[in-house]
């Protein structure tokens, strides 16, 4: 009896039903044990039972009917996140980098922003500004999809775009 | 310097590289995969339904075990697809990655997390397990693990099915990823080792264990039943 404990894994990858569960040689020695050890054969049963009661039931009508278009709808949001964080760059770039940067909760702002600083516009103006003209993103997707620009390579340039870009990039951490 | 050192001088630097052993191994499916990726990371939206389409099932046999409707267990799907898909983006951007994205593996991490994350918020959990419209039926009258040990047979089915159903999401979270795609995604075992970055044995290992535990998780709720 204590042979069945060499076994026990056999037993278990040949009540999973997967394809690749035991090689041939894997198998044939299982099967040979099998026809001679009634313990083993009721383990084998108990554990395809157990694995079969455990298993997720088919989808229902309804399930499947929920997911029918899953690709089509999946793919459509992802355009609608798309076009949403266009506009959301927009609308960062048409505010100053930094106020955007401070007027999202929590946020550190990187060094690297404050070198970038637009001439002449106070800070708390261009945090109204951006306010006034900016609805508020859905937060799942920006905290997730900020799209992200190498920070070392910001320093080469000088124009606002970068800033925007480090900003966003700041959110993303 | 005798001639044999300095022959192996020469070994050094002329070593041949040694093979990267790449746990799971590259599946034929996976090969196909990686070149839909490919595709979907240059704006392919045929990829992209593509992709979805051979995962779907996959994504649903995770998600489905923490869903309390249909259109949950669909939503939960979606985000998963999206998650992925857009943090695979943002990888190329970044120029991240030099081998081609694990899309599979990031579907399932993805999916674990969102699901769990959405049962807990919920909190409705103890009640949903053995309430849930997607739960195993329950309602019986289903050929469903026919022919039975005798040791299931004191135990009305339906009791079974809730009680497998609590201890799966009790399984540590290897064996319960192992285990539910084997039974619910029913997956190969190179996919189940590639999908979760293992190798093939260690799969089979772990789907060993599941299963041992899950036959005592039954074996205490039957003594537990008895006076």
């Amino acid at each position: 009896m204590n042979a069945c404990q060499d076994y026990e894994l056999l037993v278990s990858l040949r009540a999973s039903g997967a394809p690749d569960a035991l090689d041939a040689a894997e198998a044939a020695r299982l099967d040979a044990h099998l026809a001679a050890c009634a313990a083993c054969r009721a383990e084998l049963e108990a554990s395809a039972a157990v694995l079969s009661l455990a298993a997720l039931p088919p989808p229902s009508e309804a399930e499947r009917r929920a997911v029918r278009d899953l690709p089509a709808r999946t793919l459509a949001e992802l355009h609608r996140n798309d076009r949403r964080r266009s506009t959301v760059r927009r609308a960062l770039v048409a505010a100053a980098g930094i106020a955007v940067a401070a007027g999202l909760a929590g946020v550190i702002v990187a060094p690297a922003l404050f070198k970038k600083a637009p001439q002449g516009i106070p800070v708390q103006f261009a945090e109204t500004a951006q306010q006034a003209s900016w609805e508020v993103p859905d937060m799942d997707t920006l905290w997730s999809d900020a799209q992200v620009v190498d920070l070392d390579s910001s320093s080469a340039q000088s124009d606002g775009d970068t800033s925007t870009d480090a900003a966003v990039a700041a959110l993303d951490y | 310097m005798t001639p044999a050192r300095h022959m192996d001088e020469r070994d050094e630097t002329r070593r041949t590289p040694s093979l990267r052993v790449v746990a799971g191994g590259v599946t034929p499916a996976r090969r196909e995969e990686d070149a839909l990726v490919a595709a979907f990371l240059v704006g392919d939206d045929d990829a992209f339904g593509e992709l979805v389409r051979r995962n779907e099932r996959m994504v649903l046999s995770i998600v489905r075990r923490y869903a309390r409707s249909a259109d949950d267990a669909r939503d939960l799907a979606q985000r998963t697809f999206l998650r992925a898909f857009e943090a695979s983006r943002r990888a190329l951007r970044r120029g991240l990655r030099r081998e081609p994205v694990p899309v599979r593996r990031w579907l399932v991490r993805v999916a674990v997390n969102l699901a769990k994350n959405h049962a807990r918020d919920e909190a409705r959990r103890a009640h949903a397990l053995t309430a849930s419209p997607v739960a195993p039926a329950a309602q019986g009258g289903e050929a469903r693990g026919e022919g039975a040990a005798d040791a299931l047979e004191s135990m009305s089915r339906a009791e079974e099915a809730a009680r497998l159903r609590v201890a799966v999401l009790e399984l540590p979270r290897r064996q319960r990823e192992v285990l539910t795609l084997r039974i619910d995604a029913e997956l190969p075992f190179a996919e189940i080792a590639d999908a979760l970055g293992i190798t093939e044995n260690a799969a089979k290992v772990t789907f060993h264990h599941a299963t041992r535990r899950l036959r005592a998780a039954l074996a205490d709720a039957e003594r537990e039943r008895l006076p």
